[in-house]
């Protein structure tokens, strides 16, 4: 049964019109003007329990409000979202109780105290009892590598050591869900790659459900089997990371070297788009065509001494989607 | 059940205020100085007089050392707090933990009050005391009295901080408001002139307004100047207050967090 479940759901802000210069300003104290910004626009998707499912979109794409409706400090404007069978921001408290979060711009530690400390008050928050406060502390420490800086305060610590012991923070009480926003914003790629193996390791060995959004591809690569890609507000994909190419319609790329030049070459079974005499390079026109068939169609007598098939680049596939998306809007999954 | 919490906020507020310990040394002295400047303006105010209106010199110098938390907790602390959380986003932060944010703010604030108690106002009460001379509690039974009246002095201050802390979700700031309020308990308090020495229809009049528990009432009830009937009926008119004035804030957070929720902050 999906412990997540979000049914065409829509979040409408109303925000105040800015009007520019003094005499905008003035008549703003008396009139207000509003615009609406339609941060998501009927999302619909379900997370099985023990899934980790990416959350992919640029800035403003609607992630963190989506995050925050499944957290329930948002309601939705229409449709309905449903975490662990209950209506996040009517239950606030009982579904912030099974849940951990971690938003890579917020701290939930305290600032002038040790790390310990601020652990020691999630222990109060979430009445986890002692044995097992104790043994989810040690295994986080070593898991997390944090026994260096656990008594240093919050201020004195790196951003990677805080968003170690945030990520820990939020696993202290065993939530059934971790919602990850933005974690690995602004950390160095060794940080990166602590986060991402732990995170990974949490999914795999102890069954909690991951949602977690990000604009770093390489996170949803190593973290999530799954991905939710948005994009102004809108559902753009939801599947296997590995089936976006072909959601996408982005083609593999074939690169042909010969030892003498053999003039122009046209093919059928692929698509000449780079000519560089000695090297050609063409793009395979379907998932089906195999190097096999392009070899084929090729003939003998060329003077072919090497061949190249190379997989897009996922990041560059979701470049040159995001933007040629007016062309593409109708090829929507 | 997790109202173990809240004591556990109490306690890491008390904690973080000895990480600053020179804020500890500004504060005690900054109090003291401003005791002394109320001592030297009164005893140029009396010029020698043995009492005005029946109030004798060391009474006043008692009054203005004893009239509630206001001299000596930073309220504005409850104020930027609230503000910064809204203004930041970061009361978000609070949503996302099984808690209720106003009582959080209440149990973390009185960690501070504690700490405030303990090493400052003890202190500067003693050196006071010991330097220009403090007049005991007009009886046994108005000493006692002065503690839950100080206790609901600093409940009211609190409440009314959250008050204007809270109004910073719509105007998105709590600066002005702390001008507002410190205005008002200036005046209405009784913090800097006593009710005692105000027109009576004025004095009346404020004796009823909640201000007048935050610095009247605590010091007047130590000095006796209310008797037995009128301190136990003065100290329900506060509790009054302190329920009207509760059910104000729960109200505001309820709507505060429905905005927050519908519209994002």
């Amino acid at each position: 049964m999906a412990i997540i479940a979000a049914s065409s759901v829509e979040k409408i802000f109303r925000q105040p019109k800015r009007q520019s210069g003094f005499g905008g300003a003035l008549r703003s104290l008396f009139s207000r003007e509003h615009t609406e910004v339609r941060a998501v626009d009927g999302i619909s998707f379900a997370i099985e329990g023990g899934e980790a499912a990416g959350y992919l979109g640029p800035n403003g794409a609607g992630k963190s409000t989506m995050i925050k409706m499944m957290t329930g400090i948002l309601v939705p404007s229409s449709g309905t979202v449903e975490v662990l069978g209950r209506e996040p921001h009517s239950n606030r408290i009982t579904n912030a109780a099974e849940i951990g979060v971690v938003f890579g711009q917020r701290s939930q530690l305290w600032w002038d105290l040790p790390v310990r400390d601020s652990f020691d008050l999630n222990r109060h928050i979430y009445d986890i009892p002692a044995s097992r406060f104790a043994d989810n502390l040690a295994r986080l420490t070593s898991m997390l590598d944090m026994a260096g800086y656990i008594d240093r305060p919050v201020r004195q610590l790196s951003l990677g050591q805080r968003m170690r012991a945030e990520i820990a923070m939020a696993l202290l009480h065993d939530p059934k869900i971790l919602f990850l926003d933005e974690p690995t914003i602004g950390l160095d790629v060794v940080a990166k790659d602590v986060v991402r193996k732990f995170l990974a390791e949490v999914n795999r060995e102890r069954g909690t459900t991951i949602i977690l959004t990000t604009h770093d591809l390489v996170d949803i690569e190593e973290i999530c089997p799954r991905l939710i890609m948005v994009d102004d507000g809108k559902l753009l994909f939801d599947g296997e990371l590995r089936h976006l190419r072909t959601a996408l319609g982005s083609r593999r790329r074939l690169k042909l070297e010969f030892g003498t030049d053999p003039g122009a070459i046209t093919l059928k079974t692929a698509q000449l788009v780079t000519d560089e005499g000695l090297a050609k390079h063409f793009l395979l026109e379907s998932q089906q065509t195999s190097i096999l068939d392009v070899l084929t169609e090729l003939g003998s007598g060329h003077d072919l001494k090497d061949v190249k098939l190379e997989e897009p680049n996922i990041e560059e596939v979701i470049r040159t989607f995001y933007q040629n998306k007016p062309a593409l809007a109708g090829a929507r999954p | 059940m997790r109202a173990a919490s809240y004591p556990a906020f109490a306690l890491t507020a008390f904690q973080s205020r000895l990480v600053y310990r020179n804020q500890v040394w500004a504060s005690a002295f900054g109090d003291l100085v401003s005791i002394f400047a109320r001592i030297a303006i009164l005893t140029a105010a009396f010029a020698g007089a043995a009492q005005v209106d029946g109030i004798t010199l060391p009474e006043m110098v008692t009054y203005a050392l004893l009239s509630g938390p206001l001299l000596y907790w930073e309220y504005s602390r409850v104020l930027y707090d609230v503000g910064d959380a809204v203004r930041t986003g970061d009361v978000a932060v609070f949503l996302l933990k099984p808690l209720h944010y106003p009582s959080y703010l209440l149990s973390t604030h009185s960690g501070h009050f504690a700490f405030e108690c303990v090493a400052i106002v003890v202190p500067v009460a003693l050196i006071v005391g010991f330097t220009v001379g403090l007049l005991p509690p007009a009886s046994l039974f108005h000493g006692l009295m002065f503690f839950p009246y100080w206790a609901v002095s600093w409940l009211i201050l609190f409440i009314l901080a959250c008050l204007c802390g809270l109004l910073a979700f719509w105007l998105l700031t709590a600066f002005s408001l702390e001008w507002f309020l410190m205005a008002i308990m200036s005046l209405f308090s009784g913090a800097i002139i006593p009710l005692w020495f105000l027109p009576t229809p004025l004095a009346t009049l404020f004796g009823y307004l909640p201000f007048a528990w935050i610095s009247y009432y605590p010091a007047a009830v130590y000095l006796g100047k209310l008797d037995v009937t009128a301190t136990w009926l003065h100290l329900g008119i506060g509790l009054f207050w302190l329920t009207v004035l509760s059910a104000a804030v729960l109200a505001l957070w309820a709507k505060a967090r429905h905005r927050l929720i519908v519209q994002g902050g």
